[in-house]
């Protein structure tokens, strides 16, 4: 008896999140690449604040994490996932964002507990989130060395060793 | 002298030393009078970059690293990279061991529920259901040395299925344990709901509703006490919970006592689902084999950790490594939820508050901790002794 409602959750949220973001947001790729798996790749940061209040007006899912990817520098971009759960749906939001001016808006207005993976975020990859009522160090120390982003692919460990225990 | 009315405003910092668990996190608590205004939140203190270390180590070596972000829920964390990696190889484990899985995952919410319900208590100031509590949990610990080898980290699982099989004499002692667990679980079920000294600190004490746990994505038993119904192992079931449905907990209230409610309640559901384990476990191979270097994919792998969900992102790039590993424990999650219920009441709830989510520092900080150096993999009790007295004087001479 669960187990049908749980499956008929799953599959309704990928149809709704599908309606939603091929319907009502034209020019939208999406890609199924696992059962349950719906990713979403957004043309620009700006598709993201409509798209996500969508979702939220109709209640479809959580938002489950934001994960950020680095390429690699030859692709000169970065791309910020954000998940969406519901029973056994995950829908993904992908977000491009150029390496050089990596922007994105906060949800943090729209989903309180987006904050904390947003400070994550920006510490982590160096990804500015404008609107972010609190945008200082989550996990990171406070006198850890400005625009060094750890979770970067050109990130280089021993060059960190070397400012904080200062040449000992 | 000038009558001022209005009430003075304070920042109190509480943490980054044990502001509830004997674990680090920093809160800035503001406060008028006894009452909260606002609070802000800082982790970090075990921080150690394990998702960074992911990404120069093999798929092996990794399992060993993330299996080391908490020494609570260990078992956890290495099913969920285990449940990842086996499924961006297109290996399928074998029954046998999806079922051993699920019975040391059970196992260790026994030991992880009872290790909270005496850390809560405590908080309340309940120090002798939080020494019972304690006791009893050496029950579980036993059973878990006695399958594993180990207390924590019981390294159960490998990539492709588990290393340790489980005998008839071992069923034995666990099914024992299990019937006196159940006969104490009855008891603090009984003890959370009707003492009246503790219920004055948990019925109606950072109250969330359904609808705000749904908003700040709590996950878990703290959703699950605010009548939420988020439970993966029941929603997308993992390893071999669709062979052994789990039958999912929920409490309405939203209140600390709920909080405890659901936990207790959920103590029985473990004692359920590891007598049908037990009870059906299939017979078969252990392990399958995989391979050293993983096709360029990207997975989700989703389990239900002691406290709630825990998410996995993993992305391969053709290498013996991987290019990704996002994790996201539950802790973080609910995290907002302290902050946000904080406000509003007296400051001596707070670190109950904070309690109530069940917090772990060091799944969301993902610490390890690094061996200082003891080469011998085996050390009796005299032998640890003397390491110990060499290692005093070695320091302090």
């Amino acid at each position: 008896m669960i187990e049908t409602t749980t499956s008929n959750k799953t599959v309704e949220a990928l149809a709704l999140a599908k309606e939603i973001t091929t319907a009502w947001f034209w020019s939208l790729e999406t890609a199924e690449p696992e059962p349950n798996r719906l990713d979403v790749k957004l043309a620009s940061a700006d598709d993201l604040l409509p798209i996500v209040t969508a979702m939220r007006v109709k209640r479809l899912g959580y938002l489950s994490a934001i994960t950020g990817l680095d390429p690699g520098l030859e692709a000169d971009q970065l791309e910020v996932l954000y998940h969406f759960c519901t029973g056994a749906a995950i829908i993904t939001l992908r977000v491009p964002i150029p390496r050089h001016a990596p922007v994105v808006p906060s949800l943090s207005p729209i989903i309180p507990g987006a904050e904390v993976f947003e400070r994550e975020l920006m510490e982590m990859f160096g990804v500015t989130v404008s609107g972010l009522p609190i945008a200082e160090h989550l996990y990171l120390p406070d006198d850890w060395p400005e625009a060094t982003y750890p979770l970067r692919k050109d990130f280089d460990p021993v060059s960190i060793r070397l400012t904080t225990e200062g040449g000992r | 002298m000038h009558q001022d009315q209005t009430v003075e405003r304070f920042t109190v910092p509480i943490g980054p030393q044990h502001p509830a668990l004997k674990e680090p996190a920093n809160f800035l608590i503001t406060v008028e009078g006894e009452i909260v205004t606002k609070a802000v939140v800082r982790l970090g203190y075990a921080h150690r970059g394990i998702e960074k270390a992911t990404e120069s180590r093999n798929w092996v070596q990794n399992l060993y690293l993330l299996e080391r972000i908490c020494g609570i829920c260990s078992h956890i964390h290495a099913t969920a990279y285990c449940h990842g990696v086996e499924r961006l190889a297109n290996v399928e484990v074998p029954p046998r061991a999806q079922a051993i899985r699920v019975l040391v995952a059970e196992l260790e919410r026994i030991h992880s529920h009872l290790l909270w319900l005496g850390v809560a208590a405590h908080e309340a100031g309940f120090d002798t259901l939080f020494m019972y509590s304690w006791r009893d949990r050496e029950t579980v610990m036993d059973l878990l040395e006695e399958l594993a080898g180990n207390r924590v980290n019981y390294s159960v699982n490998v990539l492709g299925g588990i290393k340790n099989d489980i005998d008839a004499g071992q069923t034995q002692k666990i099914l024992a344990g299990l019937d006196y667990l159940e006969q104490r679980t009855r008891h603090y079920l009984d003890v959370v709901t009707t003492d009246a000294g503790f219920l004055q600190r948990t019925r109606g004490v950072g109250v969330m509703t359904r609808n705000q746990a749904e908003v700040l994505g709590t996950v878990g038993p703290t959703a699950r006490a605010s009548g939420v119904a988020r439970d993966i192992r029941v929603e997308a079931p993992y390893a071999a919970y669709d062979s052994y449905p789990v039958k999912l907990t929920l409490e309405a209230e939203g209140d600390l006592e709920a909080r405890f409610v659901v936990r207790i309640k959920e103590l029985f559901e473990c004692y359920r689902l590891i007598h049908e384990v037990l009870d059906n476990l299939p017979s078969g191979d252990l392990t399958t084999r995989m391979p050293r270097r993983i096709k360029a994919a990207e997975t989700v792998s989703r389990v239900e950790a002691p406290r709630g969900e825990l998410f996995y992102f993993i992305k391969s790039n053709g290498s013996d490594m991987p290019e990704r590993v996002r994790v996201r424990t539950p802790t973080i999650c609910n995290m907002t939820s302290v902050v946000k219920l904080a406000v509003g009441h007296q400051l001596a709830d707070v670190p109950m508050i904070l309690a109530g989510i069940d917090p772990c520092f060091s799944c969301n900080d993902r610490m390890v901790i690094v061996d200082r150096g003891i080469r011998q993999q085996c050390m009796s009790w005299d032998a640890l002794r003397r390491y110990g007295i060499a290692y005093y004087h070695g320091n302090h001479s």
